[in-house]
């Protein structure tokens, strides 16, 4: 019986989890598509989504996750737009920050929830649309390989991200310069949302930044931990909406700022 | 010199009220009181920071309070940016804490299974 099953059945809703209760589609497909031992990985998988006013897309997103992760999670950071109304008819636990704090903030807490729900594996997907299943799957079979405590998606090894503006590119590529600068790390995507970590791996992450500087934080941790890193190409999926809204270009000079002075802090 | 009897008068005031600042660490007061008397040497004898400006090589005094003052505002506000930053973290953990809260009231008890 898996945790959340409680969930579906309190919200009454249509969707069910494919591991969680098994629906006879779910459960064939499943056997065709996952090896056994990436479908028993799932269950000790949580998904973390987190949202801050993602209304129109959260929804769908949620819902193709729930059809291969029993166990998905949404921290919903604060939203004033119906994120919330949308959640709740989704089987997913919802763990709701009462004003917005930030992506790095929500990342803590959704950790922090994981850990205490006994996940081996934490999943971070991000609530725009932009990631695909099959990548987050594909870096799942990463880690369960047992080589790495952390596997990043980089949009920068293999095919090219579609649709990529050419300012995002020159901001992304600075900010991984900047952040192999100061963690010690040679990564080519320094700001992926989509990343698997180890229990080990997550418990070792304590996120000071509530902004959006805490990617290069977290590396910082893993790396000062001795954790390995590996990364596997993904591909990222650049709508209008969630472009719009990613992190803007001009927000690059506040992270690095609070990256510079982040440090007097410690 | 009108303005300079505004000023003195200012930062008399304000020397008062640092004064009769309840429970403020006896060390921070003298500071403060200590800079608002240089402030007011400064105020009654303008020309003795054109002497302290020669000194360490700056022509005129105006411009050495001008260096000066900036660094002390930079100073205060990056005290003030680590300050807020600390009463962000702070935020951040009572808001985690109340949302956790709540979420393990909603959600059954623990039946993790693998």
């Amino acid at each position: 019986m898996n945790s959340y099953a409680w969930h579906s059945i309190r919200a009454g809703s249509a969707l069910q989890c494919g591991v969680a209760l098994p629906s006879p589609d779910h459960e064939s497909r499943q056997d065709n598509v996952l090896p056994s031992d990436l479908r028993q990985a799932l269950g000790r998988t949580f998904v973390l989504v987190r949202a801050y006013n993602e209304g129109p897309v959260i929804g769908d997103v949620v819902a193709d996750l729930c059809k291969v992760f029993p166990n998905v999670m949404v921290v919903n950071d604060g939203s004033s737009d119906n994120t919330a109304t949308v959640l709740r008819g989704l089987p997913v636990a919802v763990i709701t920050h009462l004003v917005n704090l930030g992506g790095g903030a929500a990342m803590q807490t959704g950790l922090t929830y994981a850990l205490k729900r006994g996940a081996e594996y934490i999943l971070t997907f991000d609530a725009d649309g932009q990631h695909r299943i099959e990548d987050a799957l594909a870096l799942l079979r990463e880690i369960l390989t047992g080589k790495w405590e952390v596997v990043y998606g980089s949009r920068f090894l293999g095919e090219a991200a579609v649709d990529m503006p050419r300012t995002r590119r020159l901001i992304l590529k600075f900010a991984v310069w900047f952040s192999n600068l100061t963690s010690k790390a040679t990564l080519t995507d320094a700001h992926n949302g989509l990343r698997v970590f180890s229990r080990k791996a997550a418990s070792v992450i304590n996120i000071s930044q509530s902004g959006m500087a805490y990617a290069s934080e977290i590396t910082s941790q893993l790396v000062e931990h001795g954790m390995t890193i590996h990364e596997i190409p993904v591909q990222i999926i650049y709508t209008e909406y969630s472009l719009r809204k990613g992190q803007s270009s001009s927000n690059a000079m506040n992270i690095l700022i609070d990256l510079l002075l982040g440090r007097f802090l410690k | 010199m009108i303005f300079k009897y505004v000023l003195i008068g200012l930062l008399g005031v304000f020397c008062v009220y640092v004064l009769a600042l309840p429970r403020t660490a006896l060390l921070r007061k003298g500071l403060v009181l200590s800079v608002v008397a240089l402030m007011l040497i400064f105020v009654i004898k303008p020309e003795w920071s054109t002497t302290i400006a020669g000194a360490v090589g700056i022509t005129r005094g105006t411009d050495l309070l001008f260096y000066l003052s900036n660094l002390v505002l930079f100073f205060i506000a990056f005290m003030y940016y680590l300050k807020f930053k600390e009463i962000e973290a702070r935020f951040a953990k009572l808001v985690r804490q109340l949302a956790l809260d709540t979420a393990a009231r909603e959600s059954p008890p623990e039946r993790h299974t693998a």
